[in-house]
């Protein structure tokens, strides 16, 4: 029997086989898009849970690599913004006295993925991406961390080629702009 | 000259993530998810997601809505017969015609 087949019918060992077999592509691409290790394992065993919990509703209209895809990126999503509240929430505490813990920004991120000769500039490349708006983020990572086509990042993102075109040009060229300001700070100082 | 060098950077950080592998999770994953989803089984993490559905909330706030349309409506409807009572009212408080003391509960008539 299909392997989705049995993971629809709640097969422990077909589960066992899924994580298996995909845990790699999700935590990567968690990985990627959070740049934090314990993040990015949380995101993966949720992408899991959910596509364990929801696999019924997944009628084979796409691969079911690019459903993990969709369900990684929407966690990891939901991930940054309650980081983001908690962020805010720590500092309106901080401010107010009632939280002693300064609010500290996350330390550079390795990716262990890259060599070791582009470890440095790959961690600006990184923080740079922080900055980048969540669509284009996404597609960034896609394409750059995941390797992912165009077409297949548009089947993730549920959006056309040419508009991951658009979207990819566009944040190539907001990370250059940001890369660009940050290395004049830098000279200056 | 500068701005090469800028430009040349700018290039290199941008082309830093060609050739990059896979990062991978650490080992043993699988008996850490199915731990997690055991702890999650327990009735308050089934309370919790099941109120977190968009449609409980939904109907929470439509039931919240109905409450205060109530409260409003019937505020309303009782202030009109106050209105209509407000005379009487006015004069038994100003004239204290209505007594209530131990006396009067005792011989109250069944």
């Amino acid at each position: 029997m299909d392997l989705i087949e049995l993971l629809k019918k709640k097969d422990r060992a077909a589960f066992k086989s899924v994580v298996e077999t995909w845990q790699d592509m999700v935590y990567n691409t968690a990985i990627g898009i959070l740049q934090n290790a314990e993040d990015a394992e949380d995101v993966t065993q949720e992408t899991f849970m959910q596509a364990f919990e929801s696999v019924a509703s997944f009628k084979g209209e796409s691969k079911f690599s690019t459903w993990l895809y969709r369900i990684t990126v929407s966690k990891a999503m939901d991930h940054i913004r309650k980081k983001k509240r908690k962020k805010r929430f720590a500092f309106i505490q901080s401010l107010y006295g009632k939280n002693d813990q300064p609010v500290i920004d996350p330390p550079d991120f390795f990716h262990p993925g890259v060599s070791m000769e582009n470890k440095e500039n790959a961690a600006v490349l990184f923080k740079a991406m922080e900055r980048l708006p969540p669509n284009q983020k996404t597609a960034f990572v896609l394409n750059k961390v995941e390797g992912l086509s165009y077409i297949e990042i548009g089947e993730v993102m549920k959006i056309t080629d040419s508009a991951v075109d658009a979207l990819l040009h566009r944040a190539k060229a907001n990370l250059k702009k940001i890369l660009k300001d940050y290395y004049i700070a830098i000279n200056r100082n | 000259m500068e701005d090469e060098f800028l430009n040349k950077k700018i290039d290199d950080v941008m082309q830093s993530m060609d050739g990059i592998t896979r990062a991978t999770p650490r080992p043993f994953l699988f008996t850490r998810l199915e731990a997690r989803m055991q702890n999650e089984k327990n009735i308050w993490s089934k309370l919790s997601s099941f109120a977190a559905r968009p449609v409980v909330a939904f109907a929470c706030i439509c039931f919240v809505l109905i409450v205060n349309a109530m409260v409003i409506l019937m505020s309303g409807s009782s202030r009109n017969t106050i209105t209509q009572q407000g005379p009487e009212l006015a004069t038994a408080d100003e004239y204290s015609q209505v007594s209530y003391n131990l006396y009067d509960f005792e011989n109250a008539k069944p």
